[in-house]
C-alpha cells in the first residue's frame, strides 16, 4: 500500500519540479539582458567578444531552446536517434551542467558548500529549540510576571532586529573590541581560520556567532509558540485530572503538559527543514560563511544561469523529498492516518 | 596584533569619529534637498598629496618564512589568463604564473620570462622576444617558446574561436602571427602598427602547453587546470582553492627569479566589504588591496588611527565620468550639441567639493582625461574647468539659454531640462547625480537623476541603444595611454564605448597617429593634442580619478604600490615580500 502511495507521490512531484525550473529559468532569462556571465564590462571589451562568447554559451538562442538544452532533452532525443546533431547533456541525465562564469561543474560547487551550510543551519535550529522550549515553558508557567514580560520583549526583539544588524554588533563587540581589550575574542568571519585553520576547535569558534544570530530569529518565534501551546495544554481537562490525582506540579508540567505542548512545535520546526539549505543567506554574507545561500546570491547577481538553476533544482528536490518523508512519517506516528 | 593604547580612550575616540562621519552623511542628505549648499562650499578642502608609488619596507632585515592573508570580497573566476578579464582573477593569477613582461611603477615593461626588451623591426610590425632559458614549470619541464605561442593562439588563432577569451577581438585585429623561431625565441607579427601592444598585450601569464595543449578548444573553457593550476611558473605554487572561502598558495622554491621569502600566501574570499576593516583590526587579514577587497573611503580616517595597520592612498587608473548625448538623432542633443552648453555645465560643477564630500578626499580631481601619473599626462592642459558659477551662467546666456526670474533656462520655448542615469546601488554615483542636480539647478538647469540596473539598462544605453540624455559611469584606463575605445568615432558603432556619439575627425587622426608610432616622445605630443581637443570639446567630462586605498598590517614589508604597479599584478615585488615577525 505504502509503496504504491510513494510511487504516486513521486510521479506527482515531477510536474512540480518542471514548473519550478521553467519559472526560475524564465526569471533569470528575463532579468539577464545582454550580459555575458563572468566577463567584466570595460571599454577594451569588443562587441565581437561579447557576441562570440554569448554564442559559445548558447545565450543567443531563444528562451525555450536554452531551457530544453539545460534539461538535456535534445541530447536525450539524439541518444535515442530521434534527432541528429550534438547537444549538451542536461538535467534529465542527472547533469547539473557547468557554471557559465567559471566553467566548473555546478554540482561540485554545491557539494563543496553544502556541508558548511548544513553545519551552520543545523546548529542554529538545534540551538533554537534547546533555548526556545525552556523559555516558552517559563513564560507559560509565570504568565503575566516580569519574567514573562521580559521574554515577550525578547521575542519581539528577535523578530524585529534584522539579523545583519545583530551580526555586525556581535562582531564589533566580541571580535573587534574584545581583541582591543586583550580578551579572548571570536573570529569575525569565515568558517575556519585562513591560515592553518580547519581543526575542530577552530571551526567551533567560527561557528558560535553566526549560529547565535541565525538561531535568534527562530528562538523568538518558537518560544512564543511554545508558550501559547503550553498555556492551552495547561488548561486541558487531563491536566486538571492529573493535578486532582495529587501529582506534583513538576510531574504535571513536564510529563503531561510539555509532551503534548511540543507536538505543534515539532510541526513548526519541521517546516524550517528546507531552510537547512537556504535559510542563512544573510548571515552567510555578513560572516563570510562559504555556504549555499551566499553562493546562490552571488551567482544570481552574476547571471550565472546554470549555477542558479542548479541550486534551485537542488533545493526543490530537497523540499519535495522532505515533504514526502514527512507525510510518510505521519503514518507511523499517527496510526489513524492510512495511505491508499 | 593590537594597539597598546588606553582602551577606553580609544573607544571614545572611535565614537567621536563615528559622529563625525555621521554628520557628514547627514550633511550630504541635506545637500540633496538643497539646504546646506553654503556649508558645502565652506567645507575644509584639505587635499592629500597622493604619491605616485612607494615601497613600504621599513626594516632592512629580511625574515624568511611566515605567511600573509589577503582579503578578497569576491571569488576569482578561474586561474586562466586567457579566459578572465576581471581584476580579482588577474591579481591572483599574478601570484602563481608569469608572462613575458610585467609593468613597473613607471608604466614601463619589465622583462620576466623575456630576457630583454623585444627587438622591434624597422617597420614596427615584428617583435622578436628572446626568452630566459632557466624558467621551469613546477613539474620540472622547461617553459619554452611553444608555450608562449600556444597561449597567444588561444586568443587570436581562428582555430580557437570556441575558447571564451574576452581578448580575441583586440588580438585578432592586430596580430598576424605568433611563432617560435627556436626553443627560446618568439616572433610576434602584427597586421598594422599598434603601439599599445607591448604595454598592454605582452604581459599575459603563459599557459603550460604540455598540460592544456591536448584539449579541444571548447574543453579549454572547462579544463580542470583552470580551477586547480598544479603546473605553473610563478613565485608561488597553487595548493588549494576552497571555492567561496579561500585560495591557498605556497612558495615556489625553484622560482627562476629567486625563491620568495614567504612560505605561504592565502586569499580569504567572500568577506563582505563592511567587514574588511574589522578583520584588519583583529589581524584575521593582513592585506586589503584596492580593486579586490579594499576598505571604503569613508573608513580612511578611522583605519589610519588603528595602530596595527598602515593605510596608503594613491590614484589608480580608474575614473568616474559622465557622457553627454551628442547624437543629432536623439532629443537631448539639442542641448548638448552646443559646445558652450557642455563647457558651461562642466564649469558649474564644484568638483573639489565633490571629491571632499562624496569621496572623503580620497579622489583626485581630473584636469584632463589622462591619469595624472601617466607619462602622457599634460599637467598644463587648459582650460581646467575649475568651479566658476558666474562663468557657467554667462556661457549659458551666450548660448541663448536664458532664464526669466530665476527659473529653468529656456531657448525658443524649450526648457533646459533633461534626465541623468547611472547604475542603482552604487552609492557614490547615486550621490554624484544628486549633487550635480543641485549644482546645475543653481545655474538654472533642470536635471533629474534616475537610477537604473547596470546590466539591463545602463550598459545597453552606453554601448547599444544610446537612449540617454546624460549617463554617469566609471571605468579604468589601461596602462597604455591610448583612449580610442572611448573617444574614437569608430566606436560609436553598436558595441563601442563612445556612447556619446562623439565624432571629431581631427581627434580620430590624432588617436590613429598615436598608435601608429612607437616613438614615445611623438606619442606624448599627440596625446597632449588629444587632451587639448577633449578639454575644448568636453564630450564626456571626467570628474575625478578615485584613489585606491591599500591597507597593510604593519608586519607586512616590501609591498610596492602605485598607479601602474597593480596593472601587471604583483609580479614586480611579490617574491621580495616578507613579514617582520617571520610568522
Amino acid at each position: 500500500m505504502l509503496a504504491r502511495y510513494i510511487v504516486r507521490r513521486v510521479l506527482a512531484s515531477i510536474p512540480t519540479l518542471f514548473g519550478v525550473t521553467i519559472v526560475s529559468y524564465f526569471l533569470i532569462w528575463i532579468t539577464a539582458g545582454d550580459i555575458v556571465p563572468g566577463v567584466e564590462i570595460n571599454p577594451y571589451l569588443r562587441k565581437e567578444d561579447v557576441d562570440r562568447i554569448r554564442h559559445n554559451l548558447g545565450l543567443d538562442q531563444p528562451f525555450w531552446i536554452q531551457y530544453l538544452n539545460w534539461l538535456g532533452l535534445p541530447h536525450l532525443a539524439a541518444q535515442l536517434h530521434l534527432i541528429g546533431g550534438t547537444w549538451p547533456t542536461g538535467l534529465l541525465e542527472g547533469d547539473f551542467g557547468r557554471s557559465l562564469i567559471d566553467g566548473s561543474p555546478v554540482i561540485d560547487h554545491i557539494l563543496q558548500r553544502l556541508p558548511n551550510t548544513l553545519e551552520l543551519t543545523s546548529t542554529a535550529i538545534v540551538l533554537g529549540v534547546m533555548i526556545a522550549v525552556p523559555l516558552g515553558v517559563a513564560g507559560a508557567l509565570r504568565r503575566g510576571t516580569k519574567i514573562d514580560n521580559a521574554l515577550t520583549a525578547l521575542s519581539v526583539a528577535g523578530v524585529a532586529v534584522p539579523s545583519f544588524w545583530l551580526a555586525l554588533m556581535l562582531i564589533l563587540l566580541f571580535s573587534v573590541q574584545f581583541e582591543q581589550w586583550h580578551l579572548p575574542w571570536l573570529p569575525s568571519g569565515g568558517a575556519y581560520s585562513a591560515y592553518q585553520g580547519g581543526d575542530f576547535l577552530d571551526r567551533v569558534l567560527h561557528l558560535i556567532m553566526p549560529a547565535i544570530v541565525l538561531s535568534f530569529g527562530y528562538l523568538a518565534v518558537w518560544s512564543r509558540f511554545g508558550r501559547s501551546s503550553m498555556l492551552e495544554v495547561l488548561s486541558q481537562d487531563y491536566v486538571r485530572t492529573a493535578r486532582a490525582k495529587g501529582m506534583t506540579e513538576r510531574r504535571v508540567v513536564y510529563l503531561h503538559a510539555l509532551r503534548n505542548a511540543l507536538i505543534p512545535l515539532v510541526t513548526l520546526v519541521g517546516l524550517e527543514l528546507p531552510s537547512l539549505v537556504s535559510g542563512g543567506a544573510v548571515v552567510e554574507i555578513v560572516f563570510g560563511w562559504p555556504g549555499i545561500g551566499r553562493f546562490a546570491l552571488d551567482r544570481a547577481f552574476g547571471h550565472d544561469y546554470t549555477a542558479v538553476m542548479g541550486i534551485v533544482t537542488f533545493a526543490a528536490l530537497l523540499v519535495i523529498a522532505g515533504n514526502l518523508l514527512a507525510d510518510i512519517l505521519y503514518a507511523f506516528l499517527d496510526p489513524r492516518i492510512r495511505y491508499t | 596584533m593590537s594597539g597598546d593604547g588606553d582602551a577606553e580612550d580609544k573607544g571614545f575616540e572611535q565614537f567621536e569619529r563615528f559622529l563625525d562621519e555621521w554628520s557628514r552623511r547627514d550633511f550630504l542628505r541635506n545637500l540633496g534637498v538643497g539646504t546646506a549648499y553654503l556649508a558645502f562650499l565652506a567645507g575644509g578642502l584639505e587635499f592629500l598629496a597622493a604619491c605616485a608609488s612607494g615601497n613600504t619596507a621599513t626594516t632592512s632585515n629580511v625574515k624568511e618564512g611566515g605567511h600573509i592573508v589577503e582579503v578578497s570580497t569576491s571569488d576569482l573566476k578561474n586561474f586562466s589568463s586567457v579566459l578572465t578579464n576581471d581584476y580579482t582573477s588577474d591579481q591572483m593569477i599574478s601570484m602563481i604564473n608569469d608572462g613575458l613582461y610585467t609593468i613597473d611603477a613607471n608604466a614601463q615593461s619589465l622583462p620576466l620570462i623575456a630576457k630583454d626588451k623585444p627587438q622591434v623591426s624597422s617597420d614596427n610590425l615584428t617583435y622578436t622576444v628572446g626568452m630566459r632559458q632557466d624558467v621551469k614549470w613546477t613539474d620540472g619541464q622547461d617553459v619554452t617558446a611553444d608555450d608562449v605561442v600556444f597561449t597567444y593562439q588561444l586568443m587570436y588563432d581562428p582555430a580557437y574561436k570556441a575558447v571564451n577569451s574576452p581578448r580575441r577581438g583586440t588580438l585578432a585585429t592586430y596580430v598576424d602571427s605568433v611563432t617560435a623561431k627556436d626553443k627560446y625565441t618568439v616572433v610576434f607579427k602584427l597586421k598594422s602598427v599598434f603601439a599599445p601592444f607591448q604595454a598592454s598585450h605582452m604581459n599575459y601569464a603563459i599557459l603550460p602547453k604540455h598540460v592544456l595543449g591536448g584539449l579541444s578548444p571548447a574543453d579549454i573553457n572547462s579544463a580542470p587546470w583552470n580551477a586547480a593550476p598544479t603546473v605553473t611558473n610563478g613565485a608561488f605554487k597553487f595548493v588549494s582553492w576552497d571555492k567561496g572561502s579561500q585560495v591557498t598558495l605556497a612558495k615556489n622554491p625553484k622560482y627562476y627569479r629567486g625563491a620568495p621569502h614567504l612560505d605561504s600566501y592565502v586569499f580569504k574570499i567572500g568577506v563582505v566589504s563592511t567587514e574588511v576593516l574589522n578583520q584588519l583590526k583583529t589581524g584575521e587579514v593582513d592585506v586589503a588591496y584596492p580593486g579586490i577587497g579594499t576598505i571604503d573611503a569613508s573608513q580612511y580616517d578611522s583605519a589610519k588611527s588603528v595602530d596595527s595597520i598602515n593605510v596608503y592612498s594613491y590614484p589608480r587608473l580608474s575614473f568616474d565620468f559622465f557622457l553627454f548625448q551628442l547624437d543629432p538623432a536623439k532629443p537631448a542633443s539639442k542641448f548638448f550639441g552646443d559646445k558652450q552648453v557642455r563647457q558651461a555645465l562642466y564649469y558649474a560643477l564644484d568638483r573639489t567639493a565633490i571629491a571632499h564630500a562624496l569621496y572623503f578626499d580620497q579622489a583626485t580631481v581630473a584636469n584632463t582625461s589622462m591619469p595624472p601619473k601617466s607619462w602622457a599626462y599634460n599637467k598644463d592642459n587648459q582650460p581646467v574647468y575649475n568651479f566658476d558659477k558666474a562663468k557657467a551662467q554667462s556661457m549659458l546666456d551666450a548660448a541663448g539659454w536664458t532664464a526669466s526670474g530665476g527659473g529653468t533656462r529656456q531657448k525658443g520655448g524649450v526648457p533646459l531640462k533633461f534626465e541623468m542615469i547611472t547604475n542603482a546601488g552604487n552609492k557614490i554615483r547615486e550621490n554624484l547625480l544628486v549633487v550635480m542636480q543641485q549644482q546645475w539647478k543653481d545655474v538654472g538647469v533642470d536635471a533629474t537623476p534616475k537610477y537604473v540596473d547596470f546590466n539591463k539598462v545602463l550598459v545597453p544605453a552606453l554601448t547599444n541603444t544610446r537612449q540617454f540624455d546624460v549617463l554617469m559611469v566609471g571605468f579604468s584606463w589601461d596602462v597604455d595611454p591610448d583612449q580610442s575605445q572611448v573617444w574614437h568615432s569608430r566606436n560609436t558603432a553598436p558595441g563601442g564605448f563612445n556612447g556619446m556619439g562623439y565624432k571629431n575627425p581631427d581627434l580620430d587622426k590624432v588617436l590613429d597617429d598615436a598608435v601608429a608610432t612607437l616613438d614615445q616622445a611623438k606619442r606624448k605630443q599627440l596625446y597632449f593634442q588629444m587632451q587639448q581637443i577633449l578639454a575644448d570639446d568636453v564630450p564626456a567630462p571626467i570628474l575625478v580619478f578615485p584613489n585606491g586605498l591599500l591597507s597593510l598590517n604593519k608586519r607586512v614589508q616590501n609591498w610596492q604600490y602605485g598607479t601602474f604597479i597593480g596593472q601587471g599584478g604583483r609580479r614586480v615585488f611579490i617574491k621580495d615580500l616578507f613579514v617582520s615577525d617571520g610568522k
